[in-house]
């Protein structure tokens, strides 16, 4: 490593900082008073510092706030979506890359097609069709609506079609049902795919704004997103910032450890959910 | 896994045996208040006050609990919709007096006038102006809770210190002239803005130029549906407020948490807002540190002919589509809250059951003496089951006058054309 | 089962049960909504009146279109937008020059005078005398959403070109300051939303206090018509640079590190390498970048809706949130559907960009 090394890790490690900060100051908020916030934020070094510091807004959140109860169920519609969403697209997925069948051709254009649907142009019509089923305020409403993506489909044929055919061709000389293989044979080799598709999914599920607001009014079916997004529209009339601000780092903390863990995977599926969707 | 079989078993029992207690979904804006306790008398703020007389509610009828649903603001008349219309409505909510011709208009909304005797509502002890808020087309849609109206909040430190304070009491302005020359001595004295309000995002500002509107025995639309806003009296309303932006006397940028901020800082001498915030103001103004020390809570001033604020009540409904047990259960809430006028009238709204506002604890509530006036001239737009969309034309009409320097010609007649097209839909 | 002597399902049975979860649930949530959506875009459907009433609405054929899109007196005009239109003109100009001299492949070209004839129409449409448009925000919403893409887009592109270059090394500490530019990515818009909006304010805000300290006068970031849309848009390129850097970086491990050192040999190196191989290296990626960033913006919606609530004076109105908007608030679904088709056939168009794109790196 020469000196220009240094030197362009030095002046990276500036922006890096300013591209914390904001981050950093609302770990830092969320330590420190509502009764000293209510007045200045900046009372140690711009408030990046918890200077006079409380732990008192998380104590707070977690006794009687309804935080932890939203966290539960963006934890279980996130869940339940990368679930429901790895079943449909491997099993379609495998089917039109490695089955022939009539109308494959057909089907494949048909699902090209719904790529170009984004969300917003369908959550009206999403919206009466759930209430004329009464499906709203449930678990199943915030997470059906999103299976429905092809893109997951598309990563997915795209990765089965990589596989060398003779993996499969053994398995049926000796007789094994396309079910079977599809089981035993492919599942296990898509782990990786399975993985990337699972996180892209997760965090668009943990993120996601605009459908669980027009189907969830009930506070047992708010998400994270939802129920930040409901405190801070008047927290300057009631609720301390220091405690508004302890949820946001509630709320991102998961996702934070998760990226920070799976951090390889993530970039993995930013490229090709990037490049392909 | 033996402990979730022995729950699941125990509530099924419980379900079989005993009369389930009745559960009411309640939807209020306000605010959170999670610790707000089960003392109505104790709590401050309109967030604390409201969920304290709910979860009182929650304790003292026998047999209903309460759940109390989301609490944001912005969302709030998007969401109850959202909520009609996918058939799962609360049980109980808040609303505006002036929502009941959209909401009553399509049947959402449950008529009660024959049920308040049963649950011992006595909508004789109501005004007759709370009885007319809740009243559409013949029926009772609703228990009134509070008559809200804009005020002047007054920093009298600063009022005195440029001679504005005689008696006690501050001097306010009766003219578009005078709050001119006012808001000029304030300057000179102290340096400090006159007026602030949130010109910039809730429509505090709408309210200010309706009510200047009022005064001049105008209105932004007629009881037949005709728009009047391209008016002299618009013109006149508006200028008397944008002479002080020009004459850099307040800062029309300002938005709620920041103009209140700065009142509480001490930057500003008046602040436009509504009756909602008096006890929170006074339990500022008793703080060592916060820079407001003499509050003083002033009925808004009459700068043209006649007396006018803009005023809105709030009110409980319930869905006409609930029966039976339910609305028994829920028309006992609406009850209970009514029970409670007395507490909710402690934010410094004004109470609408008339043995409230003669008894002497009501009388005794803090600055309440200061704004006696007001409800003689609260005021508010002909009902319209567009309210929410004539509001937002206005907002936007007069934040691009104040913000972005459009001319009043023009933003007015854009005005009038967009109101009278919402008014004809 | 056992194990052979039960009939094998064929290749077609077995295809059909695979299929059918996501056949299933994509025709019942996307493919039956998006036509159910162009249904209620063609009647008057009041949200609350259908609701408690099936038969309350009304078929209206095109109106929704036609009172959302258009307006009296609609006149189109050579001059109405000069600048937008001469803008037109010179690349039409420029396409078929190009294309003549054959410096421009046939494909990019038609791309360039489709995209210039466009604006040369669409700015020249507007109201005459005593005319207006039937729905004055709409256009202008169109308008602030394409100056959100305009500005976020460029903004994200070319921040994340700059740090990818710069990162581009696979050592220790370049791949914790990609964690680090990365981290802000996987926020939700709540949480950026709320960041920002205390980071703006003129009394709480990081950068008022700041600013204070260094004796400016604050900037009232959110309720300045003139730094509004600038605000959402800063808070979004900290939010969404991360996906863009990534793709940057990935496309820059694709280029050998031979034709560096053949550079080097001509004493291409630093800036000059980079603009001289990295840039056209990359074109591919670059534009693959550019059309995602246009797809994921065009969908502008929370940091409008809780950042600004579209205002101050609609300057930050933006589309997905006037649908929103007109559907929730208003109870109009007919226009909002009318807009929402406008959306899709918008997207849809970049998406088919893209698409072709994404074909040719293939």
């Amino acid at each position: 490593m020469n000196r220009a090394y240094y030197w362009l890790v030095f002046a990276l490690s500036i922006p890096a900082f300013l591209w914390l900060v904001p981050t950093l100051w609302m770990v830092s908020l969320s330590f420190q008073p509502n009764e000293v916030l209510a007045r200045t934020t900046s009372t140690t070094l711009f408030g990046l510092i918890p200077i006079p510091f409380t732990a008192e807004n998380y104590a707070a959140l977690f006794s009687f706030g309804q935080t932890p109860w939203w966290f539960l169920n963006s934890v279980i519609v996130s869940l339940g979506m990368t679930l429901g969403v790895l079943a449909v697209s491997t099993t379609a997925g495998y089917a039109l890359a490695r089955l022939d069948f009539p109308g494959k051709t057909a089907i494949t254009i048909v699902c090209l097609i719904g790529l170009m649907v984004p969300e917003q142009a369908v959550f009206i019509p999403l919206y009466t069709m759930f209430a004329d089923l009464g499906w709203h305020n449930s678990y199943h409403a915030l997470i059906l609506p999103r299976m429905a993506v092809p893109i997951g489909v598309f990563l997915m044929m795209q990765f089965f079609r990589a596989i060398p055919k003779d993996i499969e061709e053994a398995a049926r000389l000796d007789g094994v049902g396309w079910l079977k293989i599809f089981w035993h044979v492919m599942l296990p080799l898509a782990r990786p795919a399975m993985m990337t598709l699972a996180i892209l999914t997760f965090l668009y599920a943990w993120n996601d704004y605009l459908w669980p607001l027009v189907s969830a009014q009930q506070r047992e079916y708010f998400t994270i997103t939802l129920g930040l997004a409901s405190i801070q529209s008047n927290f300057a009339q009631s609720e301390g910032l220091g405690r508004v601000m302890a949820s946001g780092v509630i709320a991102s903390l998961p996702v934070v450890i998760l990226f920070l863990i799976f951090q390889r995977y993530v970039v993995q599926a930013m490229t090709v959910g990037g490049s392909k969707g | 896994m033996k402990h979730v079989l022995l729950t699941a078993a125990l509530a099924a029992t419980t379900l079989a045996t005993a009369a389930p207690a009745q559960e009411v979904t309640l939807g209020r804006f306000f605010g959170a208040c999670e610790d707000a306790g089960t003392d109505t008398t104790a709590s401050t703020g309109e967030a604390c006050i409201i969920q304290s007389i709910i979860n009182a509610a929650d304790a003292e009828l026998d047999g209903i609990t309460i759940t109390t649903l989301p609490t944001d603001w912005g969302n709030y008349y998007d969401q109850i919709k959202a909520a009609y219309a996918g058939g799962t409505p609360p049980d109980v909510h808040v609303m505006h007096r002036h929502r009941i011709p959209e909401f009553a208009g399509l049947g959402a909304l449950g008529e009660i006038s024959g049920d308040l005797e049963s649950v011992g509502i006595d909508p004789g002890d109501w005004s007759e102006t709370a009885l007319a808020a809740v009243s559409y087309n013949g029926g009772v849609y609703g228990v009134p809770m509070d008559f809200h109206a804009n005020l002047w909040h007054v920093n009298m430190d600063i009022l005195a210190e440029a001679g504005l304070v005689q008696d006690g009491k501050p001097i306010l302005p009766s003219s578009p002239q005078e709050l001119m020359a006012h808001a000029q001595q304030v300057k000179d004295a102290t340096g400090k803005d006159y007026l602030a309000a949130d010109f910039a995002q809730f429509p505090i500002g709408v309210r200010l130029v309706l009510a200047l509107m009022w005064q001049q025995n105008a209105n932004i639309f007629t009881d037949d549906g005709t728009a009047t806003i391209d008016t002299e009296a618009a013109r006149n309303a508006v200028t008397a407020i944008t002479q002080l932006f020009d004459a850099g006397l307040a800062d029309p940028q300002l938005n709620y948490a920041d103009s209140q901020q700065a009142f509480l800082n001490g930057e500003t001498a008046i602040l436009v807002n509504g009756t909602w915030v008096v006890d929170f103001y006074t339990a500022e103004a008793a703080k060592e540190e916060v820079g407001l020390d003499t509050y003083y809570a002033a009925d808004f001033p009459t700068l043209f002919d006649t007396g006018a604020t803009w005023a809105d009540s709030h009110m409980w409904a319930i869905p006409s589509t609930l029966e039976g047990e339910d609305r028994m259960a829920a028309l006992k809430v609406l009850a209970f809250i009514n029970d409670h006028n007395i507490d909710w009238a402690r934010t410094g709204h004004m109470a609408v059951r008339t043995s409230v506002v003669e008894s002497d604890a009501y009388k005794a509530l803090p600055h309440r003496a200061e704004y006696a006036g007001t409800a003689a001239i609260a005021k508010d737009t002909p009902p319209s089951a567009r309210y929410g969309a004539i509001q937002d034309v206005l907002n936007r009409e007069l934040q691009a006058i104040w913000l972005t320097g459009k001319s009043v010609d023009d933003a007015l007649s854009d005005a009038e054309i967009e109101v009278q097209d919402l008014l004809d839909r | 089962m056992a194990v052979t002597s039960r009939s094998r399902l064929s290749q077609t049975q077995a295809a059909w049960i695979l299929l059918a979860p996501f056949l299933l649930t994509y025709g019942l949530f996307l493919v039956y909504p998006f036509f159910q959506g162009l249904w209620i875009s063609l009647h008057d459907w009041n949200l609350l009146a259908v609701a408690f009433n099936p038969d309350a609405k009304e078929y209206v054929g095109l109106r929704n279109y036609e009172r959302v899109m258009w307006g009296r007196n609609i006149e189109w005009s050579l001059l109405a937008a000069p600048f937008w239109q001469g803008l037109g003109l010179a690349g039409l100009a420029l396409a078929a020059g190009l294309h003549w001299a054959g410096r421009m492949s046939r494909f990019n070209a038609v791309a360039l005078a489709v995209a210039s004839v466009l604006l040369i129409v669409i700015p020249g449409f507007h109201p005459g005398e005593e005319g207006r448009w039937y729905d004055r925000r709409f256009w202008p919403t169109v308008g602030n959403t394409l100056v959100f893409v305009g500005l976020a887009v460029p903004g994200v592109t070319i921040t994340a070109l700059a740090l990818a270059a710069a990162l581009n090394r696979e050592t220790r500490a370049m791949g914790a300051l990609r964690t680090l530019f990365f981290l802000s990515q996987v926020l939700s818009v709540t949480v950026v939303t709320l960041i920002w909006q205390i980071m703006f304010s003129p009394r709480q805000g990081l950068i008022a206090n700041v600013t204070d300290v260094l004796g400016g006068s604050p900037i009232n970031w959110l309720t300045d018509p003139q730094f509004a849309m600038a605000a959402i848009v800063i808070a979004t390129i900290w939010w969404s640079l991360g996906i863009a850097m990534i793709l940057f970086l990935a496309g820059l491990q694709d280029i050998s590190k031979d034709i560096y050192e053949a550079a080097a040999l001509d004493n291409a190196r630093g800036i000059k390498a980079f603009w001289y191989v990295t840039l056209p290296n990359l074109k591919r990626t670059v534009t693959l970048v550019v059309v995602l960033q246009i797809i994921l913006h065009f969908q502008v919606f929370g940091q409008s809706h809780l950042m600004t609530q579209g205002g101050p004076n609609d300057t930050t109105q933006v589309l997905v949130r006037y649908i929103y908007q007109t559907g929730f608030r208003d109870s109009e679904l007919g226009r909002a559907s009318a807009m929402a088709v406008f959306l899709f056939l918008i997207m849809g168009a970049f998406s088919v960009i893209q698409f072709i794109v994404g074909r040719e790196k293939s």
